[in-house]
């Protein structure tokens, strides 16, 4: 089944966050709206296979790697078609061509980071646009390297290298929450040295802003730093209890029940019996 | 009189107010008509309040429903509904991914509060765009299947799938609660 939406309401970073999370596999595009870019090509293609990243492309003829190579002059196009038939059926292009000692180990390295790494890190800059996410699209060879990167790993480095988180303020966590770890043990990610000391503090008790106080950043600062260890799975926003009173008299009757209002024990401690449940399941189940 | 607390959360648009006036026997007090009532003024200063409703269902027995408040701020209003629940239910629109963001900050909230059980409910999952059941709870962040709560597909504004949607909350609670007490027997 198809996933789509707008970057506009759920942004890139938790796109990512999703695909990896779910360990799916298919084929990502992402359409960039005229406003947020416009030249004329818009379309992006990214691939997973289990939640990791394998394969991007800015065209969809299945030439993108192959171009690659051959901008860097390295091979050219008709070339790394002709030797990709010598290898086995399945066989990704960039293992096909190592196979061949056409292209060394370093050499599919770099490939993969301009392919993925600087194509896909680019894409966080965009202000707005569609996405669409076919878990029955195919995965062409042509495009892989036989590298993969965590999702998680692109989004870091997305959001690290981003300027401009206009696109984004309105998805970062609360300056009133705090921040709880979902992990276990430390992060297995290299954070930089700004992010580990957020890390510290997750406590689940310690709000943003005095975390930014506390490190000497600014707020905005932090929120943006909290919002990355959230889309890459280290530690989930916790919203804490507003401090502010009612501002006016309660109203609390208006359609409350009085228990409500009188101390009583939590709920706990006040067991429902088991006629009382017996009771309800058959009421509901007569009324369905 | 016996009495069940079952409150009915969720994010802006997924039907709480709806699925509880779907149940209720009683007229409830929603917010949001409260608010179209009262001019821009009066409502700057209307004090929170919450959906209620309530369906009795035996001399003294009842369940009652609470509707958290519409606004976004997670004040002592939530915090004193979610302690007192004995069970509660997230209503997600499954056609709205842009509120899975604040539908898991009040999960994360209401977890941290409360080891009340709860199910999930998805509402609108007919809407062109909706997200799966499949789909949904990773979004929710509730990555592992063994440890999610149960899902279930609900229309609020069908009674019958309300109540069933109940039902399976009920059935949800009375597990919880044998292996509440299978933790505590002693041996």
């Amino acid at each position: 089944m198809a996933i789509t939406g707008y970057l506009a309401e759920f942004s890139l970073a938790e796109v990512f966050q999703f695909l990896e999370q779910g360990h799916k596999t298919g084929l990502l595009t992402i359409v960039a709206s005229p406003e947020s870019r416009p030249s004329s090509h818009q379309g992006h293609y990214i691939w997973f296979k289990e939640g990791l990243i394998v394969a991007a492309a800015s065209q969809s003829d299945g030439h993108g790697l192959s171009t690659l190579i051959s901008q860097r002059g390295w091979l050219g196009d008709r070339a790394a078609f002709r030797l990709s038939q010598y290898c086995s059926p399945g066989t990704p292009l960039g293992l096909c061509l190592k196979s061949q000692h056409v292209l060394s180990s370093d050499q599919l390295k770099l490939l993969f980071y301009t392919q993925v790494m600087r194509q896909v890190c680019a894409l966080f800059t965009l202000e707005n646009g569609s996405f669409h996410f076919d878990c029955r699209a195919a995965i062409p060879n042509s495009e892989l390297t036989g590298l993969s990167a965590p999702a998680t790993e692109v989004t870091l480095a997305g959001l690290r290298a981003l300027r401009d988180w206009s696109a984004l303020t309105d998805k970062l966590p609360e300056a009133t929450s705090s921040l709880v770890s979902v992990i276990e043990g430390k992060p297995h990610l290299r954070l930089k040295q700004t992010e580990w000391q957020v890390w510290e503090f997750t406590d689940g008790r310690t709000p943003l802003y005095e975390i930014a106080e506390r490190l000497n950043i600014t707020l905005e600062k932090l929120r943006q730093i909290a919002f990355r260890l959230i889309v890459v799975g280290l530690v989930e926003e916790l919203p804490l209890l507003g401090k502010e009173p009612f501002e006016e008299e309660s109203d609390l009757n208006l359609g409350s029940p009085t228990e409500f209002q009188a101390q009583e024990p939590s709920s706990q401690e006040a067991e429902l019996s088991s006629s009382f449940l017996q009771n309800l399941v058959s009421f509901l189940t007569g009324k369905s | 009189m016996e009495i069940m607390r079952l409150v009915v959360t969720g994010p802006v648009g997924a039907g709480k107010s709806t699925f509880i006036q779907s149940i209720s026997e009683i007229q409830v007090v929603d917010t949001d008509r409260r608010a179209t009532d009262e001019t821009l003024a009066l409502k700057q200063k209307t004090t929170v309040a919450f959906d209620f409703g309530r369906l009795q269902f035996g001399p003294k027995m009842a369940l009652h429903l609470y509707g958290t408040p519409g606004q976004a701020r997670f004040d002592f209003m939530w915090d004193m509904l979610i302690r007192k629940a004995h069970v509660y239910i997230l209503l997600v629109a499954a056609h709205r991914p842009h509120e899975f963001r604040y539908a898991r900050r009040m999960l994360s909230f209401m977890q941290h509060r409360s080891r009340a059980p709860y199910i999930i409910g998805l509402t609108h999952s007919d809407m062109p765009g909706a997200w799966t059941m499949e789909n949904i709870p990773i979004a929710l962040g509730l990555l592992d299947p063994a440890k999610r709560p149960p899902l279930i597909q609900v229309n609020p504004t069908d009674a019958d799938s309300a109540v069933r949607a109940i039902a399976v909350l009920v059935q949800h609670f009375i597990t919880h609660q044998a292996h509440q007490r299978s933790l505590v027997r002693p041996r």
